[in-house]
């Protein structure tokens, strides 16, 4: 699928393609509308003409004031459609990007995605790819508007005045040429500034970010002056880098004055010897301005390149995080009756980060259905490092683990029928059972019930107002930490695992609620593997073998070995 | 609250530069009316002599005209040019000013009330609300000043010519700014609000898809949660689909009742010609100029949308700042502390204001003057909790803690701050050089005091080997440092401060054990006489210490009275 994706489909041109009859839709609706818009001007000027030196009356003239307003209604209806339609195609663009965004993230799971900072890969999705509408639906059909429109009025200038298509002929290409030059130095001013603007441009953000810091080091008065200090700085370093930088559209608004006052003085001079007509001479001088304004427009929307450019570049390296290398898990797998999984086998396993020391060195052990396992171990010696690897979110360097159904032979897509509760599950905003369903969408009343009895749900359940249907409010606010982790183990029973693997299930709660929880994990063990990640000496004690992880080394006990010991 | 008051726009140092650039917005419209209005008469004014045979030719004063008509043209080029630099500073003056403004009303609410429970960047927020606000000046105030004065200039100056002509343009004016451009601005007031709560749970959503990533993976829930992320997406761009459609259609609104008043005026004026009370020149001068009059209505319906803009930005900033901070004020000045500069903690119970969760049940310990202690636990169990009570960021629910002997209560964050200094392990590394990030700890080090703080956070061989020593950039939030490095930078800031209390939160971590050893070495020879507590759970630092305590099931006990 989009993974197949080349990386320059990232690039604005490969998204662009996305979209095309869109885009093409609205440049040609938009070139519609500009030849009605040069009729509307050409009919208004002979009907001035008209009127004025011809002394025709106004009844005679009324077909042609309907044809005027007619054309311009037609002209401003094609163009609405044609921004709509440029609007459409940033949309759709936009749509798209996000999605396949997203279903590459699922496809790069938790770890990879991890390599990144998480707030860097939120305002990609948001802000980067809203980036990308305005130029899709502004820079391309203004680019394409600002060929069209001008050769256009250049046309019928043409037909009517050489003089005058001399003069726009020669300003028009000009223009850019000179923009260009002054939008070059304006971006050396800037490059010299890069850095003193951006830290004093974000520097309101990172004071925000670090008031509690300030507030701990005793320097809140003073960050409120240095405050002060850096945006007065900023506006300032903004503005010198401005006043060169609005010299570009300066420059396009001097050729545009010039040309218009040029047109004007060089008809008067004819006009008074008699040697052209007004009509011609008064649809120039209406020509004149409309033949720079899409040039105006487009250099309005300069910056929107910019952003979109920067948001590809961003898109692009979210896009380069590499895959998780498993089975795809995004689409729901059908379910077949399987053989249960008997044992899991890990050997050898290594497993570590972008060139650190390995997390986890040469652990083997087996996990067998029936058997609740505990994985103990201080915070940071490996036991997050292992339940990644059996959840396979993370790949090991060496070793590998292999499932075995009861018949002895191995499985393939066994990770597909793990189950997983981690520390913070997700609460989405919804009911009790919208909750429950998200593992099993069709799951009936009935599974609903069987699984919160296994996981000691019901109890509470059954005595929240509204039961199954109570809204758990933002994030199970409505709920205790007991609660919310026996909600989550009743989810991740629903889809009927065979294997269960939890972190730190009983952190946070009360002793009477990890009491429970810890039970609920025991009963669950009966038919499956079950893997918990703990410190607790309540679950710890309920477990049949424990894997110690020690500094990325593992030794597993069995808990007659551990009572021992 | 008013949109106008609120923005500061009427403050004595924003008034002026406020007014300028209204002043040049208008003429530069009037330049560009002026342009085509006299560009208008010229031509008709030549061809009107031109047919009049040689007499009229040679009375023909084309000198006069020519050069009003390169005035106005000058005069465009500059006015435009220096309205984008003056309103644009203006702008940023506005935005700067709200910003300190914000900053000053934030300060005291922090971190409490700062934190965002819905996965948004709630302080980036603050960022563009205060832009929203600072550009309402250029984007709403400016476009409807504009049109209101320079509308009645352009209706007068044709009614000057022609009584009924100034008419029809004042009543074109005025349909574009009444009931279209408001109707605009009334239709999408809803449609933007809406479309900021949708953005707001759409990014709350994604916030909560990345951090549940793998849940979502394992419960085969994926391919559904990417529908209705989808879905959520479909809904918003249908809001910014309306709100898009409703300001071109009206743009294209405003345009076409442009024509049909030129096309009136035309009518007016060619009666008038007809009634020998105009010139048949003065035709397309009226046509022209009423054309060019409506440039300055185009931005109108934009302008509104701005508006709502603005105002929803300012509720927002309004009803942020105006929170009451979670840990009140001390309502007299703090009082001398006294030594010895003991802490005591009795009874302590305390969870977060947004939930249930208990950190400490009853805990309670005494710290004295001089001692080092060491504090251990499991994570998550609330040993970073205990630092954010100990410097008043968040009340707690009962108990007691005295320091000095004295309430701790009578006594802000600021003022602990003179005694008590935190190297914790969330600080905050500010975007400048190492030598920027010391002095704010202590602005009168000199080079040679900050090396040798350097050394005993074992950080200075590093600064030594960077190209630009001291002066080497860190990088945003400390970006360009690891993680072990910028925890010895916040350790040296804490050093810094030569404070009698020190509280380290895990200083060593990510260290190899010699690097720990020589910095729990260096920083006890350091500050011999200073009171520290250690939060850890690495058990090599536990012989550098006097004792330990131990956190565990929101209690905190000596070491080995843990079971």
């Amino acid at each position: 699928m989009q993974s197949q994706h080349s990386k320059n489909d990232w690039q604005t041109a490969g998204m662009a393609r996305r979209a095309k009859g869109w885009l093409a839709g609205s440049v040609t609706l938009g070139g519609m509308a500009a030849v009605l818009f040069v009729l509307h001007l050409t009919l208004l000027a002979g009907l001035i003409d008209d009127l004025t030196f011809h002394s025709v009356a106004i009844a005679a003239e009324q077909h042609l004031l309907i044809l005027i307003a007619a054309s311009l209604g037609g002209s401003l209806l094609l163009q609405w459609l044609a921004d709509r339609a440029g609007m459409q195609a940033g949309l759709r663009i936009a749509a798209l990007v996000r999605q396949d965004a997203l279903r590459h993230l699922f496809r790069v799971g938790p770890v990879g995605c991890a390599t990144l900072p998480a707030g860097r890969i939120l305002t990609t999705l948001t802000e980067g790819i809203d980036a990308l509408e305005p130029y899709f639906a502004q820079y391309i059909p203004r680019a394409a508007m600002m060929v069209i429109l001008p050769a256009l009025i250049l046309a019928v200038v043409f037909h009517l005045d050489g003089w005058s298509f001399v003069i726009l002929a020669c300003t028009g290409p000009l223009i850019p040429v000179f923009m260009a030059l002054v939008g070059y130095s304006a971006q050396g001013i800037m490059d010299r500034q890069w850095m003193q603007l951006v830290v004093l441009g974000s520097s309101f953000l990172d004071s925000l970010r670090g008031l509690s810091t300030l507030r701990q080091l005793g320097q809140t008065q003073a960050s409120i002056t240095r405050m002060a200090a850096a945006t007065d700085a900023h506006r300032a370093s903004t503005l010198s880098v401005m006043k060169v930088a609005f010299l570009t559209s300066a420059v396009l608004e001097f050729f545009s004055s010039l040309s218009i006052a040029l047109v004007a003085v060089v008809f008067g001079a004819r006009l008074l010897s008699g040697t052209v007509d007004f009509r011609s001479a008064f649809l120039v001088l209406l020509l004149a301005p409309e033949y720079f304004m899409p040039l105006r427009a487009f250099s309005a929307s300069y910056h929107a390149r910019q952003n979109a450019t920067a948001a590809a570049a961003r898109l692009a390296d979210l896009f380069a995080l590499p895959d998780m290398q498993t089975t795809d898990r995004i689409a729901i797998q059908a379910e077949t009756p399987l053989s249960p999984i008997e044992k899991l086998v890990c050997s050898g396993l290594t497993a570590g980060y972008a060139d650190n020391i390995p997390a986890l060195q040469d652990l083997s052990c087996t996990l067998s259905r029936g058997l609740l396992t505990v994985v103990t171990g201080e915070s940071g010696a490996g036991k997050t490092t292992f339940l990644r690897l059996i959840l396979g979110f993370l790949q090991p360097s060496s070793g590998s683990i292999t499932a075995y159904e009861n018949t002895g032979l191995p499985l393939a897509d066994w990770q597909n029928r793990i189950a997983w509760v981690p520390q913070r599950p997700i609460m989405t905003l919804g009911t009790i059972a919208d909750i429950l369903r998200l593992a099993k969408p069709d799951a009936t009343q009935a599974e609903l019930r069987a699984a919160a009895q296994q996981a000691d749900a019901l109890e509470f359940i059954e005595t929240l107002p509204q039961g199954f249907e109570t809204s758990v409010g933002e994030r199970g606010a409505c709920l205790s930490g007991g609660q919310i982790k026996r909600l989550a183990l009743a989810r991740a029973l629903l889809r009927n695992p065979d294997i269960l693997c939890l972190d730190e299930p009983t952190s946070d709660l009360d002793p009477a609620s990890a009491q429970r929880v810890a039970q609920a994990i025991r009963r669950c063990a009966a038919h499956r593997i079950v893997l918990v990640a703990t410190h607790h000496a309540a679950l710890i004690a309920l477990a049949d073998q424990t894997l110690h992880i020690s500094q990325g080394h593992g030794e597993i006990f069995s808990a007659n070995q551990r009572a021992c010991a | 609250m008013n949109l106008l008051t609120f923005s500061g726009l009427f403050t004595r140092a924003l008034r002026w530069p406020a007014l300028l650039g209204l002043a040049l917005a208008c003429v530069a419209a009037l330049a560009n009316f002026g342009l085509l209005f006299l560009s208008g008469w010229l031509l008709a004014g030549a061809a009107c002599a031109g047919a009049a045979g040689l007499a009229a030719q040679q009375a023909f004063n084309m000198m006069l005209p020519a050069t009003g008509v390169r005035f106005f043209a000058t005069l465009r080029i500059v006015t435009r040019y220096l309205e984008r630099l003056v309103t644009h500073d203006a702008s940023l003056r506005l935005t700067g000013h709200l910003r300190v403004w914000t900053y000053t009303k934030l300060a005291p609410l922090a971190p409490a009330r700062l934190t965002d429970t819905r996965g948004g960047d709630l302080l980036s927020r603050f960022v563009s609300d205060t832009d929203r606000v600072g550009q309402f000046y250029t984007e709403t105030v400016i476009p409807f000043a504009r049109a209101i004065l320079c509308g009645l200039v352009f209706a007068l100056i044709s009614g000057i010519i022609l009584k009924n002509s100034g008419y029809a343009l004042a009543l074109g004016v005025l349909i574009c700014i009444l009931p279209v451009s408001l109707g605009v601005g009334l239709l999408s007031a809803p449609r933007l609000r809406a479309l900021t709560t949708q953005r707001g749970d759409f990014q709350a959503e994604l916030a909560d898809t990345l951090a549940g990533l793998g849940e979502y993976l394992t419960l085969g829930a994926a391919d559904a949660r990417i529908q209705a992320l989808d879905a959520q997406q479909k809904t918003l761009q249908r809001t910014e689909r309306y709100l898009a459609g409703l300001e071109s259609g009206a743009r294209s609104l405003i345009t076409f009742i442009g024509l049909l008043t030129t096309l009136s005026v035309v009518m007016l004026a060619v009666q008038a010609f007809h009634q020998g009370m105009l010139s048949a020149a003065e035709i397309p001068m009226l046509a022209l100029g009423c054309l060019a009059a409506f440039d300055v209505a185009q931005p109108l319906p934009a302008a509104c949308q701005a508006f709502t803009r603005a105002r929803i930005a300012a509720e927002r900033l309004d009803a942020a700042c105006s929170a009451t901070p979670c840990v009140p004020a001390p309502a007299t000045p703090a009082p001398a502390l006294h030594t010895p500069l003991d802490l005591t903690v009795r009874d302590l119970s305390f969870h977060y204001p947004n939930s249930q969760t208990p950190i400490l049940h009853h805990a309670s310990f005494t710290i004295r003057q001089g001692e080092r202690v060491a504090l251990v636990g499991a994570s998550g169990l609330g040993k970073s909790s205990l630092i954010s009570l100990l410097t008043r960021f968040y009340p707690y629910q009962e108990g007691e803690i005295t320091f000095g002997g004295q309430d701790l209560r009578l006594f802000s964050t600021e003022d602990l701050a003179k005694t008590i200094s935190v190297a914790a392990q969330n600080f905050h590394l500010f975007n400048g050089t190492i030598r920027d990030t010391l002095h704010l700890a202590d602005p009168t080090a000199d080079d040679a005091h900050l090396h040798g703080i350097l050394r005993t956070v074992q950080l200075d061989e590093f600064v030594q080997q960077a190209p630009h020593k001291l002066d080497t950039l860190i990088g945003d939030e400390g970006m360009a440092l690891s993680g072990g490095q910028a925890r010895r930078l916040v350790l040296a800031q804490a050093l810094l401060r030569n404070t009698p209390w020190l509280i380290l939160d895990e200083p060593t971590e990510g260290l190899d054990q010699k690097t720990e050893y020589a910095l729990m070495q260096g920083l006890l020879s350091a500050r011999p006489d200073a009171t520290i507590l250690c939060i850890t759970h690495r058990r090599t630092l536990i012989p550098f210490m006097d004792r330990t305590l131990t956190l565990a099931d929101g209690q905190i006990c000596p070491a080995e009275e843990v079971p």
